[in-house]
């Protein structure tokens, strides 16, 4: 949008729809009808699917897309998987061009998963229905969906030591696998050959075709009414307000040019290498650059991502800074440039650049962009989170023969989000790109040898500030039965939860393991802290003496042993890094305080340390008996200084 | 009989005497909403009357507003966080907005304060045996540390009670020594299925509700039996179904939320009398509009709803789906200038900006005000005259290119939008097309606003029913007698599975009968169950059960079943994966006495106008519209649009090229005229 152009709001009737060709009202309820339908083609792929990261991980996202002559436009992307967001513009662009737009026809699925070509990873296909309003292509609609295997050293593919492409899982270059309603045979069956878990992979994909049929009937329903020139204008209108909503949040901000830096720990070879993800934002006037120059090469394994998915994080960023609420569009992009430098960890190149657990490097990103801004956004500014879906894959055979596998079940799966202006954040989410609906815990029980001991948050483990990040999760979990792991911990090094306008940073996190003693069925970590003395210090950069995460600690690299075997009873603990805090803590009232030791969210040691708040009482015997020392407070505020060392996870 | 529905600001009473319907609205006063209960009955007379039937918002508000008694939890050692936790997911509107908290989470309003939230020592495994057996000393110190507290109620639940409860039965008991009279709701007793967090939330809403309604219910019983009130005082269920009101405080959880769903039972009786199987009911009030089906006559149920995101409730309730935009719904403006309608409320206070209360924010009544839909005088019965100048100023006030005097027409237009597409959504869940459908306009302003989603959604007709207004209290007295049990256990379907299923199956039934005693003979029974495909980790629910022996048949009738409906739900059958049952459920069904519309006399000439009206902003021109009084139609009468026909409560809206038609059972049916598309 040039700067001469007048405010949409500006236009009257006769000037929308000159540059629209529909009026006001059509164009909003067009883009209305957008994400009704995309919000009813992802409701029936949550209900109808049958790999559990589709119905419970939402690992997927939907697309409307414009045609070839209006390059692509996306007027509306679901709000399903954030990663996946800022990726499908190109995922769909890239697999028409390759495959020839002039080679679709009505009822075709045209499919795709390279990384390097569509972003996330080889397990995510493309399906992508092109729509034909009287002859003519007008629209795409399309899923790109996580596929529980698609070949590869790895079954379901989640691991951080695959080392190339080779490795990695089959590479579809775009092609049918439906044409006019029929399936392309040869394409189903090149599929059933390379991947394990044919069977579901298939009725996922039947399913998913349903799914787009029936967003081709919501969608062609519209374009009956009111016709391609109408939904045109109103795909192009989406785009432009949601590139005016950006410009404009990008002009009332001061110019400047602001550095952020997050560390992802290591790969899946050895410790000896790190990797920092740099950005430098430069913000002129309306138009922003992400420039990533400096940030550490591509992996030796696969927790690489690539240059689509940079710009789907860059996009995730800018939402939850300026534009929160609205709607996730292609027209956002426009006064944002973003500068990538090759076979980078975040933009790696084939064949060795291999490209798998890319939200590691994306979330890296994130949190040193939210890191970036957060003075120049003022009260818009966000802390940083758990940091990584800590994946804890556990398998091993049922005494009948059957195997069985409990996928994010034991390890640190869902943790603490940072905090806000909005007020104390919560403790139990996904990473930020990420959602899910959690298995129940007798679900996983039912399912699996596991079983969860406890699912607790950790006092004094919260970023403090004016208002604290979510507090770390803790997680014991056992198996009653001999089993192999596969861990993907990659965030211990340094605080994730980083702290913003002065708040504080959340606590690290850790992985330990406990075997049974001698005729004991489980396990029994002891209480409090002394447990982590005699535990097996899995990973976390942890204190030499206590086992304890601490910042200066010994890092202990989660990959020595590529495959953890545990006889039956053995527990494992996780304890993921806490949120970070918003606002200095020293602001915040005493009866906030008061509540977080009333709750156990901190100790009467962690309020006076880091919140300068003296509590005085019992809070494990009277909760409610508790009471502020107001003169203490006072004093304390004015004169101690709140140490910024943060307190380690206690049993 | 007399169906009585409790709302925050009006309690509206139906009654039926010799087959004449009397409605009457008393003011509610929340601190005292037994009274204006009792008020209604005396206005309409409750001796003779042989069921009061009843259904009241107050638990769901008191939820809501977190107005709620001190409740403790007890649960599994290390798993009190899941009433923070919830199932994790944050929802899609929320995705990318870092200052969403989960509305019932510890950070926000939770329903139980952390410290609140107690650990027993104990662990039971999914086969229902015991990995660590109960620490009563240490399980003594947590319920007496709550009773220092003074909580009033106690939740408890344990991990997987639903197939081993013993410990939570030595828990319940220890509790009721410890803390003496409060009121203790127990999982394995409430709703004693698989997933803890579901059960859990279920178990801390039905203690909550326990001492909501145990006072409530008993001084509801006396005072009505002091107005010489001699019949059964029942509550009403999320599905409309009645429970004896001693019945339902056993589990109380049941009727948290049952207005919405006597109006859907109210449809259904429209639907039996007027010969039409197919509905979609409509309900439009002040801030949202509730939408559910009728299909062959029958309402859908679901297992469960959720009273904000994601707190789930595990009750039976009648499929509905809600939507942000009724009559008070605001008028705004996006950033890029645009119209937009809801889902903010003025609310009951100050309610829109022609009630002259103060409110600047225009909303939908607003709209139809300045279109001439409604009339100044004699709003609500003429108790609120209503100020056009308010409404002027209003969307005068709003910050947008669109010219003022198209404005109230486009918030109106935007407003019955939203409304058709959820309404679609619904239908689009069931398969269902609406061009099959007829809908029933009702609530205050389902009759000013649903007739102009005839075009948008092609339904056959729209029909507003006799009492719109009241419409959903006149579903109380349309439900049976309806005693429910259900159970979770995991079972393979294949041969041999048969007795652990009639197990399940006995024992629910058992108990049931032994419960209603002599009425059980004349009950008509019915089961169902959810299972999933194997792999799944959701369930399909409500999956018909055979009736008679649970045999080997049985079972191999339960699969087939199965795969017949999963493929009629979602469009596809996998019938090569095996079926695994997961939950079990009977309800035994006692008719009750219901209500019949009072058929209308028929016409002896054309309806007469009581005047005529210009009408803005509804196409392209004013036009003129004849207005008519509801009261003095006669069946077969016909109206063409453009029109108004007023009545005590509501207005309805006969668009321009649409007509109506009065029935014969008093229901106002508009259907677009003949080339009457616009």
């Amino acid at each position: 949008m040039s700067a001469t152009q007048p405010a949409l709001r500006e236009l009257d009737e006769a000037a929308f729809r000159e540059r629209y060709g529909c009026d006001r009202f059509e164009a909003t309820l067009l883009g209305n009808r957008f994400e009704y339908v995309l919000e009813h083609v992802c409701q029936r792929l949550l209900a109808c699917a049958f790999s559990p990261l589709l119905r419970d991980f939402y690992d997927f996202a939907a697309t409307i897309t414009g045609p070839p002559e209006l390059d692509y436009p996306t007027p509306a992307v679901s709000k399903t998987f954030m990663a996946f967001t800022g990726t499908m513009t190109e995922s769909v662009r890239n697999t028409v061009e390759e495959y020839g737009p002039g080679r679709l026809g009505a009822g075709d699925v045209i499919i795709g998963n390279d990384p390097y070509r569509i972003g996330t990873h080889v397990n995510d296909l493309l399906f992508c229905r092109p729509l034909f309003h009287d002859g003519r292509l007008v629209a795409f609609i399309t899923l790109k969906a996580h596929q529980l295997d698609i070949g590869g050293a790895v079954p379901g593919g989640f691991s951080a030591t695959k080392t190339s492409v080779y490795e990695n899982g089959l590479v579809l270059s775009p092609r049918a696998l439906v044409r006019g309603g029929e399936p392309v045979r040869e394409t189903w069956t090149l599929l059933v050959d390379n991947a394990r878990f044919a069977p579901v992979l298939v009725r996922d994909m039947q399913t998913i075709c349903d799914c787009l049929d029936l967003g081709e009937r919501l969608l062609k329903a519209s374009l009956d009414r009111y016709g391609t020139a109408a939904l045109h204008g109103a795909m192009r209108y989406a785009c432009d307000a949601d590139a005016e909503r950006m410009t404009r949040a990008l002009a009332r901000l001061p110019d400047g040019t602001w550095r952020g830096e997050a560390l992802v720990d290591c790969d899946g070879l050895d410790d000896s290498e790190e990797y920092p993800v740099r950005c430098t934002l430069v913000k002129r006037g309306a138009r922003i650059e992400i420039d990533l120059s400096g940030t550490a090469r591509q992996a030796r394994t696969s927790i690489n991502g690539t240059f689509l998915d940079v710009k789907a994080t860059v996009g995730v960023a800018l939402k939850f800074l300026f534009d929160p609420n609205g709607r996730f569009t292609s027209g956002m992009y426009r006064p944002v440039d973003i500068v990538i430098p090759p076979g980078a960890i975040c933009s790696a190149l084939p064949p060795q650049g291999v490209v798998f657990a890319y939200g590691e490097s994306t979330n890296a990103l994130l949190l040193a962009m939210l890191q970036a801004m957060a003075d120049a956004v003022g009260e818009g500014a966000v802390a940083g989170d758990t940091g990584s879906p800590n994946l804890h894959t556990a398998r091993g055979v049922n005494p009948d023969g059957m195997p069985w596998i409990a996928v994010g079940v034991a390890g640190g799966e869902a943790g603490p989000w940072g905090a806000t202006s909005a007020g104390d954040a919560d403790s139990y989410s996904k990473f930020y790109q990420a959602n899910s609906i959690d298995t129940a815990v007798e679900v996983s029980e039912a399912d699996s040898p596991v079983v969860v001991l406890r699912r607790e948050y950790v006092a004094d483990s919260a970023g403090p500030g004016f208002n604290r990040g979510g507090a770390a999760v803790l997680k014991d979990s056992t198996f009653l039965a001999p089993a192999a792991h596969n861990l993907i911990v990659l965030r211990f090094k340094q605080p994730t939860g980083k702290g913003v306008r002065g708040g504080g940073d959340g606590a690290t996190g850790g992985v330990w393991l406990w075997h049974p003693a001698a005729g004991e069925r489980v396990a029994r970590p002891p209480k409090g802290t002394d447990g982590y003395r005699t535990a097996i210090r899995v990973a976390g950069r942890l204190d030499e003496a206590t086992g304890l995460p601490s910042v200066g600690g010994t890092y202990h690299w989660f990959g020595r042993d590529p495959e953890w075997a545990t006889a039956p009873g053995a527990v494992w603990r996780y304890v993921t890094n806490g949120g970070g805090g918003w606002g200095d803590a020293r602001t915040r009232e005493p009866s906030r305080v008061l509540r977080d030791v009333r709750d156990g969210y901190a100790t009467i040691e962690g309020a006076r340390r880091d919140y300068g708040v003296v509590i005085v009482g019992d809070p494990e015997h009277d909760p409610e008996g508790l009471t502020i020392d107001e003169a203490g407070t006072r004093a304390l505020r004015i004169s101690a200084e709140v140490r910024e060392n943060r307190v380690h996870p206690t049993g | 009989m007399i169906g009585v529905d409790v709302g925050g600001t009006f309690t509206d009473v139906v009654a039926i005497r010799d087959g004449r319907i009397a409605v009457t609205k008393v003011s509610s006063d929340p601190k005292r909403l037994q009274e204006a209960v009792i008020e209604g009955a005396r206005r309409l007379g409750v001796a003779g009357s042989d069921v009061f039937n009843h259904a009241s918002t107050q638990g769901l508000n008191a939820l809501l507003t977190r107005r709620l008694p001190k409740i403790g939890f007890l649960t599994t050692a290390g798993h009190r966080d899941m009433l923070d936790a919830g199932r994790c997911w944050r929802p899609f509107d929320g995705q990318l907005d870092p200052r969403w908290r989960r509305p019932f989470g510890d950070a926000a309003r939770p329903l139980v304060p952390r410290y609140l939230r107690r650990g027993v020592e104990e662990r039971v495994l999914a086969s229902g045996e015991v990995l660590q057996p109960l620490d009563l000393a240490q399980a003594r110190a947590e319920l007496e540390l709550l009773k220092r507290c003074g909580v009033e109620g106690l939740a408890i639940c344990l991990l997987h009670s639903y197939v081993n409860d013993a410990h939570e039965r030595a828990l319940a008991q220890l509790a009721r020594e410890v803390l003496g009279p409060v009121a203790i709701s127990v999982s394995s007793e409430v709703s004693p299925r698989a997933k803890e967090f579901s059960r859990a939330a279920t178990t801390v809403v039905d203690a909550v509700m326990k001492l909501l309604y145990a006072t409530y219910a008993a001084g509801l019983d006396a005072g009505l039996r002091a107005e010489g009130f001699t019949g059964e005082l029942n509550f009403a269920d999320c599905t409309a179904a009645l429970l004896p009101w001693r019945e339902a405080l056993r589990a109380p959880y049941r009727i948290l939320f049952a207005g919405p769903a006597a109006g859907t039972a109210a449809c259904q009786r429209l639907s039996h009398a007027l010969g039409e199987p197919r509905l979609i009911c409509c309900d439009v009030g002040g801030t949202s509009t509730d939408v559910s089906l009728v299909i062959d006559g029958q309402s859908f149920t679901n297992d469960s709803f959720e009273i904000e995101h994601d707190f789930v409730v595990s009750a039976l309730s009648t499929e509905l789906a809600s939507v942000g935009a009724g009559g008070g719904s605001l008028v705004a403006i996006t950033p890029a200038g645009d119209i937009a309608v809801g889902p903010g409320s003025a609310g009951a206070w100050p309610g829109p900006a022609c009630y002259g209360r103060g409110g600047q924010q225009p909303t939908v009544t607003d709209a139809c005000l300045l279109m001439g839909i409604l009339d100044s005088g004699g709003f609500a019965g003429g108790q609120l005259t209503l100020d056009v100048g308010a409404a002027q100023r209003a969307f005068a006030s709003l910050d947008t290119p669109v010219p003022v005097e198209r404005r109230a027409g486009q918030a109106y237009r935007i407003a019955v939008n939203n409304i058709a597409e959820e309404i679609t959504n619904l239908a689009i869940r069931h398969g269902a097309d609406p061009r099959d459908f007829s809908l029933v306009a009702y609530g205050a302003a389902g009759p000013m606003l649903l007739p102009s989603t005839l075009d948008l959604l092609g339904v056959r007709r729209v029909i507003v029913p006799p009492h719109p207004g009241l419409f959903s209290a006149l579903g109380l007295l349309a439900g049976d007698l309806t005693y429910g049990e259900s159970r979770s256990r995991y079972v393979l379907l294949r041969p041999g599975a048969e007795q652990e299923i009639a197990a399940v199956f006995d024992a629910m039934e058992q108990r049931l009968r032994a419960q209603i005693g002599d009425a059980a003979r004349e009950a008509t029974l019915r089961r169902s169950f959810d299972g999933r495909l194997m792999g799944q980790t959701w369930e399909t629910p409500f999956v018909e059960m055979p009736d008679g022996p649970i045999d080997a048949a049985a079972v191999a009738a339960m699969i087939e079943v199965f795969h017949v409906e999963y493929a009629r739900r979602n469009g596809r059958a996998f019938r090569e994966l095996p079926v695994q049952a997961v939950s079990y459920r009977v309800q035994l069904v006692v008719p009750a006495p219901k209500f019949e519309f009072m058929p209308l006399p028929d016409a002896v000439g054309p309806p007469v106008p009581t005047g005529s009206r210009r009408l803005r902003q509804v196409g392209d021109r004013e036009v003129e519209a004849s207005l008519y009084d509801r009261a003095q139609l006669a069946a077969g009468q016909r109206i063409d649009g453009p029109a108004v026909i007023h009545e005590a409560l509501c207005t309805t809206f006969v668009p321009p090229g649409t007509r109506a038609l009065v029935g014969r059972h008093g229901e106002i049916a508009i259907e677009l005229a003949a080339g009457g598309a616009r």
